[in-house]
C-alpha cells in the first residue's frame, strides 16, 4: 500500500482480504485510523465477519449411508 | 486418526495395497469430502457422484500421493476437479450473477453538523449460534452460496469455510495468491449483499 487511505472503498479493497488477520503491520495503520473515526466501514466490516461466521457454521453434511457399500462395491473391497 | 504420524502410516499402508488401511481413510474423510462437494457442487445428485469418483480417484491413484502437501490439500484438488468436470458437462452452473454488484460503502458518506460521518449503513444484529438457526436464515444461506458463480464459490469454500490459506487455495486451484483474494474478496462482499436484507435490525 503506497498512499495514504483516505476512503473507504480504500478500505473495503484491502481489509476484506485480512479479515483474519490481526492488522499490526504497518501499512494497517491507516486502516484502524480510518475504521476508529468511520460508523460504515466499521458497520460493514463487522456485516463481513458475521457472514463468514455464518457460513462457516453450517453443520457439515453426512453422505448417505449406501454410498460408503457402493464405492466398496464399486472397487471390489470388503470394507 | 488423532495424529499425523498415524495418518501417514495409513496412507503408507493403503499405498502399498493395504484394503483395510484404505477402507479406514475412506472413514476418516468421507464427511469432510461429502460435504465440501456438497458446497461446492451444488446438489445431493452430484455430491454424490463428486463423492464416490473421488474416492475411485483416491483408491486408483494413491501410489501419486508424494507426501509433500498435506492429504487434505490432495483431497480438496480431487474434489474441485471432479465438480469442475460435471459443470463443464453439464453447462448448468453458468450463473448470470454480476458478481461485482455495487456494494453499500461510499466514499463520501453524509456527515453530521459537527463534521463526523453518520452511519448510514445499517448495524446488523448478532449471528444466531448453530443450534438456533432457523430455516430461513439456512435456506437464504444456501441460495446465496447457490447463486456465486463456481470459480468464486469454491475460492469461498476452501478459504471461509474449510479454513484454509490463500497458500493452499491457490495449489489446489492453480491460482495465483492475488486472484485467490480478489475472488474472496468478491465473493464475501456478494454474500454479504445477500444477507444483508435478513440481518439488518
Amino acid at each position: 500500500m503506497k498512499k495514504k487511505i483516505a476512503h473507504c472503498s480504500d478500505v473495503l479493497d484491502h481489509i476484506c482480504e485480512e479479515l483474519d488477520t490481526k492488522l499490526s503491520t504497518a501499512q494497517c495503520r491507516e486502516l484502524k485510523r480510518h475504521l476508529a473515526k468511520c460508523p460504515n466501514c466499521t458497520a460493514y466490516l463487522d456485516s463481513l465477519k458475521k457472514t463468514i461466521r455464518l457460513y462457516s457454521s453450517v453443520p457439515v453434511k453426512r453422505p448417505p449411508l449406501k454410498a460408503r457399500k457402493q464405492l466398496f462395491a464399486v472397487l471390489k473391497l470388503k470394507g | 486418526m488423532t495424529s499425523h504420524i498415524s495418518e501417514h502410516e495409513l496412507i503408507r499402508k493403503a499405498q502399498k495395497g493395504d484394503e483395510r488401511a484404505f477402507t479406514q481413510l475412506v472413514k476418516h474423510y468421507e464427511s469432510l469430502v461429502y460435504s465440501f462437494a456438497y458446497k461446492v457442487c451444488r446438489d445431493s445428485e452430484k455430491a454424490n457422484e463428486t463423492w464416490q469418483d473421488t474416492f475411485v480417484n483416491v483408491y486408483r491413484k494413491l501410489h501419486q500421493f508424494d507426501g509433500r502437501s498435506k492429504f487434505t490439500t490432495w483431497l480438496y484438488t480431487i474434489v474441485t476437479n471432479n465438480c469442475r468436470m460435471k459443470r463443464r458437462h453439464r453447462k448448468l452452473d453458468l450463473a448470470s450473477v454480476s458478481i461485482d454488484s455495487a456494494t453499500s460503502v461510499h466514499d463520501h458518506p453524509s456527515t453530521d453538523d459537527d463534521g463526523q460521518p453518520v452511519q448510514t449503513i445499517p448495524s446488523w444484529k448478532e449471528t444466531p449460534l448453530d443450534s438456533v438457526m432457523d430455516t430461513e436464515l439456512r435456506t437464504i444461506l444456501d441460495e446465496a452460496i447457490g447463486e456465486l458463480p463456481y470459480d468464486y464459490r469454491v475460492v469461498f469454500a476452501l478459504r471461509d469455510i474449510e479454513g484454509l490459506s490463500a497458500e493452499e487455495t491457490g495449489k489446489i486451484l492453480k491460482l495465483s495468491i492475488p486472484a485467490v483474494k480478489s475472488r474472496l474478496r468478491r465473493a464475501r462482499v456478494f454474500l454479504r449483499e445477500r444477507l444483508n436484507p435478513y440481518m439488518t435490525l
